[in-house]
């Protein structure tokens, strides 16, 4: 059964259609290895075990019957706790949700239902998806599987730290500023955010509407491709406005060779402060893989990305402020008992629901809205996104993709960042593809010397140029020794008890 | 320009979230915190510069026929009231809103 659970999503789909173990053999070994881990690492809010069983055993059901099967067949899937499943709470990781039930199924998550994936449950996040740590959430406490110690990232904290500990294959993260990339990051998985538009966000809770995009969090390059083919495959979604066509099979793409692509670096960002030497390093080596396979490396320049942390926290912010004012407690969330009006109800029911950042983003994003700091704050960052985009489209005429860091640094302790805007400012990396709605990807590049902590590397491309980057991350992958690591679960303790079940 | 308290207290009420005096405090100290973080957005000059609200320029809203379920996708009534801490037959149940003589509590 622990065999199982160290296959990628692409084996253990080839191993169903094949018949060389069943989906129910899959799901349990998965909800087995749920079991003996989360005590230590907590990455999911609920376990969905019916749901995983009967979704398994409906896939063996039509293999039997010789029905063709999905891209996920019989793969167990974690999905962030902000989309919806039937089925399933939706919490958020919030007090303000916390017996929220769900009414209908999210597009995104349907689509991977559709292929034939096991849903086994809802991972754990930042409350809402506001932070950097998953600490913000106001259930459990991920811990990252390389060190438990650490922090898993965030917001997708569970959906990355759940990859990682081998307990699922495959999870569903969202990125608003680098809520996918920088947990992939510190828990050592593949995360992409895709183009802005390819992922339907239909039944998402929304955080900041024109940041928001739902991506994959997975083992390897090919499963994070696999992933994406199955969420676009179907076309675009009538039900979100955003949703583009992307017509692009993604699986394929991973597959073609990168020499003669042109990667560009940012060296003013290389000589960023906060940057560690460990990812320096990290990042020097995966320049060395992708050179050695004939990539050509350039410099390039975004010139207002200095900017960028200033542009997201006022539209991130702000459009949090509008998408969070429907939580008023009536039609559903917390309620406040015993008020004698409507107003003290929605301001106690919204005091005793949100947690602290939830009501300092709103807060924020209430003043920022207010009549008169608008045309001080908000309109000049839509401005400053219009410089942001044209920098990136500009650096795009010299190169296909853009490689950077993922975050300042590895990992780092629980409580060790806890200034809220000096863990806004370790954003910096991720922020600015969210702003001009580009794609980009996390890939581990190895472990840091001094903290062993797996180190990434970023790219960021063109919008709807994501095969590029899967490509180039699929060299990197290869091209990178002892990448493999990062495909073997991330607890040791596991193997001592493994022979029990 | 720094926030004071009364300011910071005016946001809560707009945004309807009750602050306790302690909170109120350190939202007072993070929001002035905040801001100050923001400050490259008002270094620039922007004259002629066109905004980007949105990610994807040429966006069209989606319509779908004026009719009962149209889509297929409507809530039935129990699953509409389920998640709701309060309701009475078909409807949410809510507080007072025009005084003490205007509700049913």
């Amino acid at each position: 059964m622990e065999e199982l659970t160290r296959l990628s999503a692409a084996e253990i789909a080839r191993g169903v259609k094949a018949g060389s173990f069943s989906a129910r053999e899959v799901a349990e070994a998965s909800l087995a290895a749920i079991d003996v881990r989360e005590g230590q690492i907590q990455a999911f809010l609920e376990v969905s075990a019916d749901l995983a069983l009967a979704a398994a055993d409906a896939t063996d059901a039509a293999r039997a019957k010789g029905e063709e099967l999905g891209l996920l067949a019989g793969v167990p899937v974690g999905i962030k706790d902000n989309m919806h499943l039937l089925g399933t709470h939706t919490t958020c990781a919030s007090r303000m949700l916390e017996n929220y039930e769900s009414v209908f199924t999210a597009t995104c998550v349907q689509r991977l239902l559709d292929q034939g994936a096991t849903p086994v449950g809802k991972t754990n996040m930042d409350e809402f998806a506001f932070g950097s740590t998953t600490e913000s959430s106001a259930f459990t406490t991920t811990k990252n599987p390389w060190d438990t110690t650490r922090v898993p990232g965030g917001s997708s904290g569970g959906s990355a730290a759940a990859v990682a500990a081998g307990e699922v294959p495959l999870t569903l993260g969202s990125d608003t500023g680098g809520s996918i990339r920088q947990p992939a990051a510190f828990c050592g998985v593949v995360g992409m955010k895709p183009t802005y538009g390819s992922v339907s966000r239909y039944g998402v809770v929304a955080f900041g509407s024109s940041l928001d995009q739902v991506g994959p969090l997975a083992r390897s390059v090919e499963d994070v491709a696999l992933c994406m083919r199955a969420l676009t495959c179907a076309g675009r979604d009538p039900l979100d406005s955003t949703s583009q066509e992307v017509g692009v099979d993604f699986t394929a793409e991973v597959k073609r060779p990168v020499e003669g692509m042109k990667v560009g670096v940012i060296d003013a960002l290389m000589e960023h402060e906060g940057l560690t030497d460990e990812v320096i390093e990290g990042l020097a080596h995966a320049r060395e893989a992708l050179e050695d396979q004939g990539v050509q490396f350039v410099t390039v320049d975004l010139p207002n990305i200095a900017s960028a942390i200033a542009a997201y926290y006022v539209i991130g912010p702000s459009e949090a402020f509008s998408n969070l004012a429907r939580f008023d407690g009536v039609r559903f969330g917390y309620q406040e008992p015993n008020c004698a009006t409507l107003a003290e109800q929605t301001a106690l029911s919204r005091a005793h629901g949100f947690g602290a950042e939830a009501k300092r983003r709103q807060m924020l994003g209430a003043y920022l809205l207010a009549a008169g700091v608008y045309d001080k704050y908000y309109y000049p960052a839509q401005q400053v996104r219009t410089l942001i985009t044209a920098d990136y489209r500009h650096a795009y005429e010299f190169c296909d993709a853009i490689m950077l860091p993922a975050a300042p640094s590895v990992s780092w302790r629980f409580g060790e960042v806890s200034d809220p805007t000096q863990m806004y400012a370790s954003d910096l990396f991720t922020i600015s593809n969210n702003i001009a709605g580009n794609g980009g990807i996390s890939v581990p590049v190895g472990f840091g010397s001094a903290s062993k902590m797996p180190v990434a590397a970023q790219l960021q491309g063109p919008a709807f140029a994501d095969s590029s980057l899967l490509r180039l991350a699929a060299a990197l992958e290869r091209g990178i020794e002892g990448a493999g690591l990062f495909k073997s679960n991330a607890i040791a303790t596991d193997n001592s008890r493994g022979g029990e079940r | 320009m720094t926030l004071t308290e009364d300011d910071v207290r005016g946001i809560a009420d707009y945004a309807r979230i009750a602050l306790t005096d302690e909170e109120l405090k350190e939202m007072c100290a993070y929001m002035n915190e905040a801001i100050e973080l923001l400050e490259p957005i008002r270094q620039y000059d922007l004259t002629g510069v066109a905004p980007t609200f949105h990610p994807i320029g040429d966006l069209s809203n989606v319509m779908a026929p004026d009719l009962t379920n149209a889509n297929g996708r409507s809530l039935d009534l129990d699953d509409a009231l389920k998640n709701a801490a309060s309701s009475r037959g078909r409807a949410f149940r809510v507080p007072s809103i025009l005084g003490e003589e205007g509700g049913d509590r």
